[in-house]
């Protein structure tokens, strides 16, 4: 280590913990109260409306469950490269990826709206449709939940041993065997997240449209998934660097750094997404293009195309500059930007399908969408806040910390 | 009578990257502005130390990169849907979906173009002599010589003075080199 | 800290947990690397022919084959009916995919900083464009009528017609001479400074003229490497989609039609990833052979060679999800083709192309989750070879499969090849294998410029240089009189001046290299953990090296104790030398990489010794190990 580099021993208290009087510590009461409100407000305003509940408590949850499997993501992505980099906010993406628990006990309701939900859910329905019925020894209520409890039970178990490691090698008197540990099981980890995110897409997203399919569906989703963890982590360390803490720590480098995946993911989720498009556009069989089709009339066409350009092109072009991503400002803007794309993305994925069982192609953003929306994101929030004030902000005894806190691109 | 012959100007060895670093530091600060720094590889964080500006080779490949994409785009308009529309396969004239593969490839084609000759020419490529070459020690340079050369031509340069300035800044060697 | 530093880099010094394993081994000075790179071009082993002619031979078949096709037209091939796209787009693809691990490694391992790369980049873009030049040739060769090749570029001709945009045919045509172009354009950037070197050191008048030709007089300015790297990081941004590209687009041609077996949206990132796979295959077939004959082991070492095999195994499983997403989804999709056609790749005529590109694709890869295995080299390249086989059979079985049963039983046939498929594509690799031999012959396989940038002495801000910023120059400045006055053997400077540790004044004290024996003391194991600064200074910076495997303790220590004394005179011996010098230090300083090379046999494994984590790891390697590479 360069002789004037930064060195562990020298990051103070302030640098490397949540300061003690700052909005941050606030965060989980805050968040919980909007969990409630949110959640149990949309839940007792449902009567009568349980579909229109049931499609934007699905779409909000997709869209924060992609930050929180992005943080599990990230983290055990680190571990498996032997990541330098980012260990100054490896912290944080452990903090992401143990709200886990929370957003799986929150997915539990699409069991309970499995009806309003799914369509291949009713036997009748199911009994009528040849397609439906060929499908039934995968779609069928009794093996979905089983299946939605196992990915659920995959990614808390995993996001609490990790964040569990983590913290003990912060008091560990020799940090080397847990830092093994991490390394040796997170390849394992991957090879869970791959699959599981891939079905739980093809279960809670694809299904809603049972009769459409498609191959790539998996990695859709999870291109969200990597974009949506940058551009949350971006946005966390601006604030809290704002609020005192990581200032030092977390340096331009490491913007430039998380600006890139975000750029790049976002680029690799318009690769996948034209590469799905364009697949069913050019072979024009009906029973593949009419997903595509009902999403391409009316209000829906505007989102069609607010995608296209808002989540890439424009960002494409804008974004390129390498100075907009190691300036704070400007890259907390695109991150919020991407965040913006992401919940787009999601709302276009899942609310025509229920539009479309109603003959409309029209966009009615409501009340409903609001309240899930900051329901579960006030949960998520609590749980984030709460990781993040009852363990330091980086780890502290990770062997690569110091390589982390002098890193510079070329 | 011999002619005198011109001098190019003083060429300087250093031991390694970080004698050579220092000595750019020293250069830079006195002042100097036609000369430069040569190795066998690039020395990180030279440029700051040479008092470099960023490179201007992203705006050429920007500039290429997306004229590439345009024009590519545009000639397979005007070639489908223009000159000489015809339906192929269902699809429309104008089948921008379809005509995303060659716009991209285009865009890459013409930008790399933009970074490998906009490379060349800021750096006054092929240049099959330089001055620089007559000196024997210079060769290292693509092996393991680090020099600075400061030519005669900078307003600063007198031949005694710049030398002591090279030799003070750790310089393994001073020669004179001709033009 | 220091403590527990140790225990950490003592478990697996090729991956440790604190700063990263040596990019070259047994620490060799500048020239040193330039001379083992070059060597293979200089004095070409007595193996380089044996493997020319050979290929040459092949290069043979490879003529007679499209000698014969020419003569007398396809019908020498084994197409019929159902299966119009056979042997040819099986070899395109084939060759398509190798092509790409080259770009992958000089652009996607570059932006994700993954130094490693360099010591395999130049090889591996090399390949690529070889590979892409045998790709290139079978749709030439498929046309029947080669000479009508033309008709796929937008020229105007006297029928007013255009090619058809909407043909993913031609954005192949786009797509792969894009690819061909960039990728010839960016090995050439790279070679640039490398055919510098060569033409700094050729001898005879040709050589000078055509390496000084092709090094377009660089030399090595700074101003320059400013351009450069930048056009060059560019490049890399401008190649890392492109590959992406390619191999979608090639899947395109698969993609867009309605066949069963070939219209599945996963096509796209299932090829890039069955085609860095294949690529990374051929890399470590070519590899693990070349390092061994020409002596590079230490510039491609074990831990070169293990982030290569978890390349392969990440995307060998990536494709190994793809096939069973294809598999799930023709179920799931409730399609009768779809369903048939999966069902007949894995039990109907093509069963035995299916297993086996199943085995060598997907299962044996797994292997590599055992560290025994990713860090032999034997291993790998046995390996390696079944990726080769199984890519190939996976393009065999896409095509052949998905043809031979048509939707009409009527028009079901079974493909089997003639002999001149098998002469075309044995004839292919000689065309790979010739231009890969002449490339290894006049071209350092190795990036010189590169590696040496990569290295830890590279970096002016070394601990071992001292201090760096102010005080740095001032150190220097006493010595400079001496330094000039000295009849500078700046070989020798340089390599002195690299194993400095701690350029004190002091130094100067002591006029002899005396060393090792002092030395001792300082590098007994025991003693490390904080005395590491034996010369003050730089206590942190030392941590890391203190720790080094034990084994290694003295060797790493020794340099530092005799560097000081070198310093002052300017003569004071290079390592080279030392090893020649019966008083020079014998022992452990001297057995590093020198010795490995004055041995000069390729078969010694680098000094296990040398390696461990360097001090300047830490500092130097930045290359956080990408995300990429797990």
């Amino acid at each position: 280590m360069s002789a004037h580099g930064k060195h562990v021993e020298d990051l103070t208290h302030e640098q490397t913990h949540l300061p003690k009087n700052s909005g941050w510590r606030k965060v989980p009461a805050i968040g919980a109260v909007l969990a409630v409100a949110g959640i149990g407000g949309a839940f007792a305003m449902k009567g009568g409306q349980e579909q229109q509940f049931y499609f934007s408590y699905v779409t909000s949850l997709l869209f924060w469950l992609a930050i929180a499997l992005g943080g599990y993501f990230f983290t055990l992505v680190q571990h498996a490269s032997r990541a330098g980099w980012s260990i100054v906010v490896r912290r944080l993406a452990e903090n992401v990826m143990v709200t886990l628990p929370v957003l799986g006990i929150l997915a539990l309701p699409i069991f309970l709206g499995i009806h309003d939900l799914f369509h291949w859910s009713h036997e009748e329905v199911v009994a009528e449709d040849p397609m439906l019925s060929w499908k039934q020894p995968y779609l069928n209520t009794g093996d979905f939940i089983t299946r939605g409890v196992v990915y659920i039970t995959v990614w808390t178990v995993v996001a609490v041993l990790f964040y569990g490691w983590s913290l003990r090698q912060d008091r560990a008197s020799d940090p080397a065997p847990l830092a093994h540990k991490m390394r040796g099981f997170a390849p394992l980890g991957l090879v869970l997240f791959g699959l599981s995110v891939t079905f739980a897409a093809i279960d809670w997203v694809m299904s809603l449209d049972p009769h459409w399919f498609s191959t790539i569906f998996g990695v859709y989703y999870f291109a969200g998934i990597v974009v949506s963890i940058h551009a949350f982590l971006a946005i966390v360390v601006v604030l809290l660097q704002r609020a005192g803490a990581l200032r030092g720590v977390v340096t331009q480098e490491h913007y430039h750094d998380i600006g890139k995946m975000m750029f790049a993911f976002s680029v690799f989720w318009a690769y996948i997404a034209y590469s799905q498009y364009m697949l069913y556009w050019y072979a024009s069989i009906p029973e593949e293009t009419y997903w595509f089709a009902y999403r391409g009339h009316g209000d829906w066409l505007v989102l069609s195309l607010l995608l296209v350009f808002g989540r890439f092109a424009i960002p494409f072009v804008l974004f390129m500059s390498r100075r907009w991503k190691r300036r704070a400002s400007s890259l907390v803007f695109w991150a919020v930007w991407m965040l913006v794309g992401q919940y787009l993305d999601m709302y276009w994925l899942v609310q025509p399908v229920l539009a479309h069982e109603h003959g409309s192609d029209q966009i009615h953003f409501g009340l409903f969408d609001v309240l899930t929306f900051v329901g579960i994101g006030g949960a998520f929030l609590a749980a984030f806040g709460w990781a993040l004030g009852r363990a330091p902000l980086v780890p502290m005894r990770d062997p690569r910390l110091e390589e982390s806190l002098n890193f510079e691109n070329f | 009578m011999p002619k005198r012959k011109k001098i190019y100007g003083l060429l300087a060895e250093f031991r390694n990257p970080a004698d050579l670093y220092h000595a750019c530091e020293k250069v830079r600060d006195a002042g100097y502005a036609a000369w430069d720094a040569y190795t066998p590889f690039p020395v990180h964080g030279l440029e700051q130390a040479m008092g470099l500006r960023r490179s201007v080779v992203p705006w050429i490949v920007a500039i290429m990169g997306f004229s590439g994409a345009g024009l590519g785009f545009l000639m397979q308009w005007w070639m489908s849907a223009v000159d000489y529309p015809l339906i192929i396969s269902a699809k429309p004239y104008n089948s921008y979906p379809a005509f995303v593969p060659v716009t991209f490839e285009l865009g890459i084609l013409l930008g790399s173009f933009g970074a490998v000759f906009g490379m060349f020419a800021l750096n006054r490529l092929p240049q099959l002599y330089h001055s620089l070459f007559n000196s024997d020690r210079f060769a290292k340079v693509t092996d393991d010589g680090f020099f600075i050369a400061i030519e005669a031509r900078d307003p600063n340069y007198d031949p005694a003075r710049t030398r002591a300035l090279l030799e003070e800044a750790g310089a393994v060697a001073v020669e004179e080199v001709e033009d | 800290m220091a403590a527990s530093n140790k225990t950490l880099a003592e478990r697996d010094p090729i991956d440790p947990l604190v700063g990263r394993y040596p990019l070259v081994e047994g620490d060799p000075s500048f020239s040193e690397v330039t001379a083992a790179v070059v060597r293979p071009i200089e004095q070409p082993p007595k193996a380089w022919w044996i493997f020319f002619l050979l290929s040459l031979g092949m290069l043979g078949i490879f003529g007679i084959s499209v000698g014969y096709l020419f003569w007398e037209g396809t019908g020498v091939w084994g197409l019929n009916i159902p299966v119009g796209w056979g042997w040819a787009i099986v070899n395109f693809v084939f060759w398509v995919g190798i092509g790409h691990a080259g770009t992958l490694i000089s652009a996607i391992l570059f932006l994700f900083r993954q130094k490693w790369r360099t010591s395999i980049n130049r090889a591996a873009e090399a390949m690529t464009i070889f590979a892409v030049i045998c790709a290139l040739s079978f749709p030439t060769i498929h046309v029947g009528r080669v000479w009508l090749i033309y008709w796929p570029l937008p020229i105007p001709n006297q029928m007013g017609m255009w090619p058809n945009f909407r043909s993913p045919l031609l954005w192949d045509v786009f797509a792969v001479s894009t690819y061909f172009t960039v990728s010839l354009l960016f090995w050439y950037v790279g070679l640039i400074p490398d055919i510098a070197t060569m033409r700094d050191r050729a001898k005879s008048r040709v050589a000078k003229l055509a390496y000084g030709a092709f090094a377009l007089g660089w030399r090595g300015s700074h101003r320059h490497w400013v351009n450069y790297e930048s056009a060059y990081l560019l490049l890399a941004a401008m190649a890392t989609p492109l590959v992406l590209s390619v191999h979608s687009i090639v899947s395109f041609d698969f993609a867009v039609s309605q066949l069963p077996g070939w219209h599945t949206t996963i096509f796209p990132p299932y090829f890039v990833a069955g085609a860095i796979f294949s690529g990374f295959g051929m890399v470590l077939t070519l590899m693990i052979p070349l390092r061994k004959w020409f002596g590079l082991d230490h510039i491609i070492t074990t831990k070169h060679l293990e982030n290569m095999a978890k390349i392969v195994l990440l995307t060998g499983s990536l494709v190994g999800y793809a096939y069973s997403m294809e598999f799930f989804i023709a179920w799931y999709s409730g399609n009768p083709y779809e369903a048939f056609v999966f069902v007949n790749r894995a039990f109907g005529d093509y069963a035995w192309a299916y297993w086996i590109m199943v085995s060598c694709n997907v299962i044996t890869p797994q292997l590599i989750w055992f560290k025994k295995i990713r860090r032999s080299a034997t291993a790998l390249f046995i390996l390696s070879i079944f990726v080769n086989i199984g890519m190939w059979f996976e393009r065999f079985v896409i095509v052949a499969t998905s043809l031979h049963h048509d939707f009409l039983p009527s028009s079901w046939d079974y493909f089997s090849p003639t002999i001149w498929d098998w002469g075309t594509l044995i004839g292919s690799f000689g065309l790979f294998f010739t231009l890969f031999a002449l490339f290894v012959r006049y071209l350092p396989m190795i990036a010189i410029s590169e590696i040496k940038g990569v290295m830890e002495k590279a970096n002016p801000h070394h601990p071992s240089y001292g201090h760096g910023g102010h005080e740095g120059p001032a150190a220097t400045k006493e010595e400079t009189p001496e330094a000039a006055a000295a009849p500078a053997e700046p070989k020798a400077a340089v390599v002195t001046e690299e194993k400095a540790t701690a350029p004190e004044p002091e130094a100067k004290a002591s006029p002899e290299p005396e060393a090792p024996k002092s030395s001792e003391p300082t590098d007994a194991p025991g003693a490390d953990p904080e005395p590491a600064a034996p010369v003050a200074q730089t206590p942190k910076v030392e941590a890391p090296k203190v720790e080094a495997p034990k084994v290694e303790a003295p060797k790493v220590e020794a340099p530092k104790v005799d560097a000081p004394v070198e310093r002052p005179g300017e003569k004071a011996p290079s390592q080279a030398e030392a090893v020649k010098k019966p008083e020079g230090p014998k022992s452990p300083t001297t057995r590093g990489w020198t010795a490995f090379m004055d041995a000069a046999d390729m078969g010694i494994e680098p000094p296990k010794v040398t390696p461990g984590p360097k001090p300047a790891a830490t500092d130097e390697t930045p290359d956080k190990e990408g995300k990429e590479d797990a």
